[in-house]
């Protein structure tokens, strides 16, 4: 499967692929996919077929999502799979709309972080010395059609464009989270199409990072994720301890019964993956761990 | 693997000329010529037949001549020790250079150093072009074959004291030279006498510094009409890199360092210089590097002369495996990184590195390059297990095991800018937040864990210029300044005196909460995700 990789990267390098590639079955097995490397994760991302085939993961060549609310789990699922593909040697890209990526935690999780690219865009700060200013000439406001945001974003999607047709990553992540709802309605349909034609047979995976659905190629996946619930105020019957009996909903794990002891140890999410061919969305629960280190 | 040839009834330049037909890489050291002969087993089979095809080259310049002398050895030192002391054609297997060079007399070792000594002194001239690049203002350019031999100045030996005494003591051949103790000879003769040893055992002091053509790889174009804006200019660029592209092909070359120089018609020179990762001598690729580079610092007036000069390297041999899963050529990367550059600005795109800091959130940014497997720093990779050891966590956890990095870990999306927030504390506890800036939750605060006390280069003279500034603002009811100089300084080098919580919103959202105690004023820094 490597070699059969090797030699459809070289036809992509000398222009051959679009001949050939359409005429060439489905990739089959690991090489399909990139996987997260989270077993129950990559289970729910494969589904029925994908598990015959020993493919686990997020489909190359194709356009995925990982949305929730804040606090849900999306980033660390997204930071996984770019950790994943770092430890198999790949290279990895990351569009950081708003510079929210912190190198630090990325690298106690795991990723190498000389095979990322990172794309910094730019922050939003009330202060606009804070700014860099090449970003600021011309900017009318802070938000609102062409505005601050508007721009930001834009340098973002292209960005991206320019990152999956170079096809030097095997994976490429949009950080679209903070994006407000409104400016991602603007994007036209376009933007998204001209991303899946460009990765269409290739190796790389695009994986979306946002807060609502945005978009999904015809291979992709949809992982969907609960917010996070928390107990009632004041209520110290609610604190959960690590060797306590496992609550379905998703929830923050608090380690210590004691105010000043007290210190959150993880993370429970529960996710639904759907794909455009699948009867009914695979629904997995699964925890993360916090790291009080950086 | 290298070659020696040495032949007194020749003059240098046709020794020069066949050196030249045989390898591109080849330095001169008075009448003895050195070649490169890496990679020649190709062309013209084992070492013993390159000889001979050396051998016929000099016949045929002067036939007959029973002088001309060729070495063939692993070091340069050993290869031309032996054609300056050996009759004729020798080839020395790789290990065997000591006993080779044994019978050898150590009178051939002050004649090496006279030649290495004169070689460097006729090159010293050149040494400060090394450090400023090519002088593009002015003239042409030579490039700095010299600056690389201006080490070896220091060993000279007009009249030779050390000779003198080997002799007295009775020391007539290498061999047995060699056969001294090392610490005795570095006792009694100095630093020079243990580089004679070393010498005499066939070991390179030094890296061979091939002969390059005074004339580098640069070309220039007058324009008739000043041009201005890049369009025309790709135009030129095009017509100036192909046969510069050519060039470097054909002396196996690539482009390690791109100076782009422009002659405006307010006089001025506008002068651009690229580093480029890997060295490439596709002309697209250059041109297109050029060109993106002067889109984001343009010249400001039209062009009327347009120079490029290469500096060159040896170009990168790259043996694609049909077992391994392709990478990019590092012109692609190129490319990208300046397309992205160009886009986002400087400081914007590349690869991030973990700094060896307690500071919250430090890092710094590096070249995204494309890491081969063998090129992973083990070291950093070591720190950030080091940093994982929290004084959060109780003893008998501080140890990372391996297996856990495939676990997944939760992230933590760190705002730039730290945002403002109002918090009510009760029994010295965050109970509630506030803040006015969208998208981010207000309200009660349902579990919160800290405090976490941090403070960090408070020492710096810049921290404490900023803690006092941020005093006086804060004393002066200044809060909104205090707040936005606190919120600018995040991230910058600076010293830092906070407490961390971590607090759980009613909405599900996990923040973390930093109170900077200078000032007192709660910032949002990141959020759990």
């Amino acid at each position: 499967m490597a070699a059969r990789a090797a030699v459809e990267a070289l036809l992509r390098e000398k222009k051959l692929d679009r001949t050939l590639t359409s005429t060439l079955p489905e990739r089959l097995g690991e090489d399909a996919v990139a996987a997260l490397d989270v077993r129950v994760l990559d289970h729910a991302l494969a589904g029925r077929d994908g598990l015959h085939n020993n493919a686990a993961g997020l489909p190359r060549g194709q356009v995925s999502e990982v949305v929730g609310p804040s606090s849900s789990g999306r980033t660390s699922v997204a930071w996984a799979a770019l950790a994943a593909a770092t430890r198999r040697g790949e290279s990895v890209a990351l569009i950081d709309t708003f510079d929210r990526f912190d190198p630090p935690t990325a690298h106690a999780c795991g990723m190498d972080l000389p095979r990322l690219l990172w794309v910094r865009g730019q922050a939003v700060s009330k202060t606009s010395a804070a700014i860099d200013p090449a970003w600021l000439p011309g900017v009318r406001a802070v938000s609102g059609p062409g505005t601050f945001v508007e721009r930001v974003i834009d340098r973002a999607i292209k960005s991206l464009n320019l990152v999956v047709q170079s096809g030097v990553c095997t994976l490429v992540v949009i950080d679209l989270v903070d994006v407000p709802a409104t400016a991602l309605r603007r994007l036209p349909a376009s933007t998204w199409f001209r991303v899946e034609r460009a990765i269409e047979g290739s190796d790389t995976a695009v994986l979306i990072l946002a807060a609502q659905s945005v978009s999904r190629s015809t291979g992709g996946r949809s992982v969907m994720l609960d917010g996070l619930r928390t107990p009632g105020p004041g209520t110290r019957t609610s604190v959960l301890s690590e060797s306590g009996a496992r609550s379905p909903e998703p929830g923050v794990i608090w380690k210590g019964s004691h105010d000043r002891s007290r210190r959150i140890a993880g993370m429970r999410s529960r996710a639904s993956v759907s794909a455009a061919r699948w009867s009914h969305a695979q629904a997995v629960d699964f925890r993360s761990h916090v790291i009080n280190a950086v | 693997m290298f070659a020696a040839l040495y032949a007194p009834s020749v003059p240098a330049a046709a020794l020069i000329d066949v050196a030249r037909a045989f390898t591109p890489r080849f330095e001169q050291l008075g009448p003895v010529v050195l070649l490169d002969a890496s990679g020649l087993s190709r062309l013209f089979g084992s070492a013993q037949e390159l000889g001979e095809h050396l051998r016929d080259a000099l016949e045929k310049l002067s036939p007959g001549d029973t002088l001309a002398r060729i070495a063939i050895a692993s070091t340069q030192t050993a290869a031309t020790l032996l054609a300056l002391g050996c009759p004729g054609l020798t080839v020395v297997m790789p290990g065997k250079e000591a006993i080779a060079l044994a019978p050898l007399s150590v009178s051939v070792l002050d004649q090496f150093e006279k030649l290495s000594s004169a070689s460097a002194h006729r090159a010293a001239p050149g040494e400060l072009r090394r450090h400023t690049g090519p002088d593009l203002s002015a003239g042409g350019w030579h490039h700095p074959r010299s600056t690389h031999q201006a080490s070896r100045g220091r060993r000279r030996a007009p009249e030779n004291r050390l000779l003198e005494i080997l002799t007295k003591w009775g020391i007539r051949t290498l061999g047995a030279l060699t056969a001294l103790a090392g610490p005795e000879i570095h006792e009694r003769l100095g630093e020079r006498g243990a580089e004679w040893q070393a010498l005499a055992r066939g070991r390179d002091g030094r890296p061979m510094v091939p002969w390059l053509d005074d004339v580098p790889f640069e070309a220039a174009l007058e324009l008739e009409w000043p041009i201005e804006g890049l369009e025309p200019l790709s135009f030129v660029l095009a017509r100036l890199l192909e046969p510069l592209a050519e060039q470097l092909e054909r002396a196996d070359r690539g482009a390690a360092v791109l100076y782009t120089s422009l002659r405006l018609t307010s006089r001025n020179v506008f002068t651009r210089t690229l580093q480029l990762p890997a060295p490439m001598r596709d002309p697209k690729t250059l041109r297109t590097l050029i060109l993106l580079d002067l889109e984001s610092h343009p010249p400001d007036a039209p062009i009327d002369i347009v120079r490029i000069v290469i500096e060159p390297t040896p170009a990168k041999v790259l043996q694609w495996t049909l077992l391994e899963r392709a990478q990019p050529a590092p012109e692609h990367v190129s490319t990208l990184i300046a397309r992205l550059t160009a886009l986002m600005g400087e400081g914007h795109v590349g690869s991030p590195r973990v700094v060896d800091s307690w500071k919250p959130g430090a890092f710094e940014m590096g070249d995204f390059r494309v890491v081969n497997d063998d090129c992973v720093a083990s070291d950093v990779r070591r720190l950030s297990i080091n940093r994982e050891i929290d004084h959060r966590q109780s003893p008998n956890s501080h140890s990372i095991k391996e297996s856990s990095i495939a676990e997944l870990k939760s992230a933590l999306r760190r705002f730039r800018f730290p945002v403002p927030t109002r918090v009510v504390v009760s029994e010295g506890r965050p109970v509630r937040i506030q803040t006015d800036r969208q998208g981010f939750s207000s309200g009660a605060i349902t579990q919160a864990a800290g405090p976490w006390r941090t403070s960090g280069h408070w020492w710096s003279a810049s921290a404490r210029e900023q803690t006092g500034e941020l005093r006086r603002d804060h004393r002066a009811g200044s809060s909104a300044v205090a707040t936005g100089k606190v919120e600018a300084a995040f991230g910058r080098e600076g010293g830092w005196d906070r407490d961390e919580w971590d607090v759980a919103m009613t909405d599900g959202t996990v923040y973390r909460l930093v109170v900077e105690r200078e000032v007192g004023q709660w910032f949002l820094e990141g959020v759990m995700d």
